[in-house]
């Protein structure tokens, strides 16, 4: 198969998505940006119907909101194909891909503990790496926690 | 005759490797100390499984907040006398990870530690020299 | 008899010290030996002996909540039946005129001791990892004691129905070692078979395996404790080969027998270093349907005369 994006694939989700923006980055890479009710639909498109398998899902924290990617990759001819959206942060909340997709299931409890997004329909929503004495509401990878705990940061030993 | 016995402790260190949080490039390095090319078993070193059995602990990274206890707990089940041998920049002065959120300072906060090996990661060379160097001080 | 010979004999000639150095130093043979195979130098000759008085100086450590006798029996159980062992083993083959009925299956009691002294330890120790090492441990002690009876028949058979020690002696300076004959060979294989199981040294090191179980029943052992265990199977390792060596190959009362324990200890470590480890079901069938036919069709030979 050749080592491209497929062209069949972007043009069903653009009849099946309307609302889709597809940027390709790279002759094997493509984001897929879709307002954030719409990614389970997407994910199970991608994983059921194409044969996609779940890569990896990131998250980092912008000006907009909370950015969610989740990276699908078609092993076959090695490209992959990116589902971004954008959370607000005043309202974090995003229906999970668990219950169709177990090997989501621990990064959405990694991505819940370190930026507080809530996953709803999430079968075990626990945190998975940090320490059990932690507290609850604090969520370290967010930009506001550099900011408030700046004067409990050491200073570097050279 | 309790100078034969701390000869016998110079002679055969069994060590036992205890990895808490590394990115793992020590502990590779580690894993090539003892592969038949360095021949650590002419000074006596062993790789042994259980912490009871050992003499020397080899622990690499940075401590985590979550294996802080668990360090910790493995240290005390080492029979007493032991050396503790941090392995990496990482148990120095945690490297490029100091003032992160998870991480808790060396390794000379909580338990005695004999020799550092600085290096990211050191040669096995570095790491057959600090063991040796850590036995004379015995 | 003497007591105050007895005891001499007991502890220091052929009994425990004797025996204890002797194996500490077959265990310098066999880590110099797995060193050049694998191109390396290896130890110096006082390595055994530094690794003993090192274990002797660390702490022991009981688990809190295991039983202390238990745990402290475990190790004393190998080391005192294999000093009894050496005694009647030298003895035997000094003078086959002390012999009494039965004592071959003296023999075998006391050889079935050290697994027992291990499971007992590793079951007391209040460790899941031990216990399973204690399991492995026992239902390997069943697999391979099956084919090493059936090889004991053999040679009980081909001594014309004796079954003590000193009239298989005699009887094979009469007419010829008994490893020469068909049956022989086979009651021979067997036995270092078993013996490689019962010493634990790969393929059959399964209750001790390193990457599965940590170290297997000694997980919680430290100190004088681990370093009695150590000094057991150090003696097994020297006793093991005598024995073959006394019912199959013509006893050791003479200068040839040192050649014959280092061929049959040289042959213990080539199998050590080229064989992976096996699963225990595989260990089980490889014992009872492998082993035990074989021995069995050497049991039919022998009956024949072979």
């Amino acid at each position: 198969m050749k080592k491209e994006y497929s062209k069949d694939i972007l043009e069903e989700i653009g009849k099946k998505f309307p609302d889709a923006v597809v940027k390709i980055h790279a002759p094997r890479r493509t984001y897929i940006r879709i307002p954030r009710d719409k990614v389970p639909a997407l994910a199970e498109f991608l994983f059921k119907d194409k044969g996609c398998r779940l890569s990896i899902a990131t998250g980092i924290d912008t000006r907009d909101g909370i950015e969610i990617l989740y990276h699908f990759s078609l092993d076959e001819s090695g490209t992959y194909y990116n589902i971004k959206t954008i959370i607000p942060k005043d309202d974090p909340q995003i229906k999970s891909i668990a219950p169709f997709l177990p090997a989501a299931e621990w990064i959405e409890r990694e991505i819940h503990e370190l930026f507080g997004v809530d996953f709803i329909g999430h079968p075990n929503l626990i945190p998975l790496l940090t320490a059990e004495t932690w507290p609850e509401n604090l969520y370290p990878l967010r930009r506001d926690y550099a900011n408030e705990h700046k004067d409990l940061k050491l200073k570097k030993k050279m | 005759m309790a100078s034969a016995k701390l000869w016998g402790l110079k002679k055969s260190p069994w060590v036992f490797h205890l990895a808490a949080a590394s990115c793992n490039n020590c502990d590779i390095e580690i894993l090539d100390v003892l592969t038949p090319r360095w021949d650590v078993e002419r000074f006596g070193i062993v790789l042994v499984g259980s912490p009871r059995h050992a003499d020397a602990l080899l622990v690499t990274g940075v401590i985590n907040r979550k294996s802080l206890p668990r360090v910790i707990e493995v240290y005390k089940q080492t029979p007493k006398p032991c050396l503790v041998i941090g392995v990496g920049t990482c148990t120095c002065d945690n490297h490029m990870f100091d003032g992160s959120y998870n991480v808790v300072g060396p390794y000379d906060k909580y338990i005695p530690v004999d020799v550092y090996i600085p290096g990211c990661p050191p040669k096995p060379e570095a790491i057959i020299m600090g063991v040796v160097k850590a036995l004379q001080r015995l | 008899m003497n007591i105050v010979v007895l005891l001499f004999n007991l502890i220091v000639f052929p009994g425990f010290l004797f025996t204890a150095v002797v194996g500490l130093f077959i265990t310098w043979v066999d880590r110099k030996v797995t060193a050049r195979i694998h191109w390396r130098v290896g130890p110096p000759w006082f390595q055994p002996y530094a690794d003993f008085l090192k274990l002797l100086i660390k702490e022991t450590m009981i688990p809190e909540g295991s039983s202390r006798i238990l745990y402290l029996a475990g190790p004393l159980i190998g080391i005192v039946s294999m000093s009894i062992l050496a005694v009647m083993l030298f003895r035997m083959n000094f003078n086959p005129g002390m012999t009494f009925v039965g004592d071959l299956i003296v023999i075998i009691y006391l050889l079935a001791m050290p697994p027992l002294g291990i499971i007992l330890g590793g079951s007391a120790s209040k460790n899941p990892l031990a216990g399973v090492g204690a399991s492995r441990e026992m239902t390997q002690y069943f697999a391979y004691e099956l084919p090493f009876l059936i090889a004991i028949a053999i040679v009980i058979i081909k001594a014309n129905g004796s079954i003590r020690l000193g009239e298989i002696i005699m009887a094979q300076q009469g007419q010829g070692p008994f490893l020469y004959s068909i049956s022989g060979v086979i009651a021979g294989i067997v036995i270092l078979l078993a013996t490689q199981a019962k010493l634990s040294f790969v393929p059959f090191d399964i209750p001790e395996a390193e990457q599965e179980i940590m170290a297997g029943p000694y997980v919680e052992y430290s100190g004088v404790a681990l370093a009695m265990f150590k000094v057991t199977r150090a003696m097994m390792y020297l006793l093991m080969p005598l024995f073959l060596i006394t019912v199959l190959w013509g006893g050791f009362a003479n200068w040839w027998a040192i050649l014959k324990a280092l061929l049959i200890i040289v042959l213990i470590v080539l199998i050590k270093n080229t064989n992976p480890r096996i699963r225990i079901d595989q260990a089980l069938k490889f014992f009872w349907i492998g082993l035990g036919v074989l021995s069995i069709i050497g049991l039919v030979l022998a009956f024949n005369g072979l």
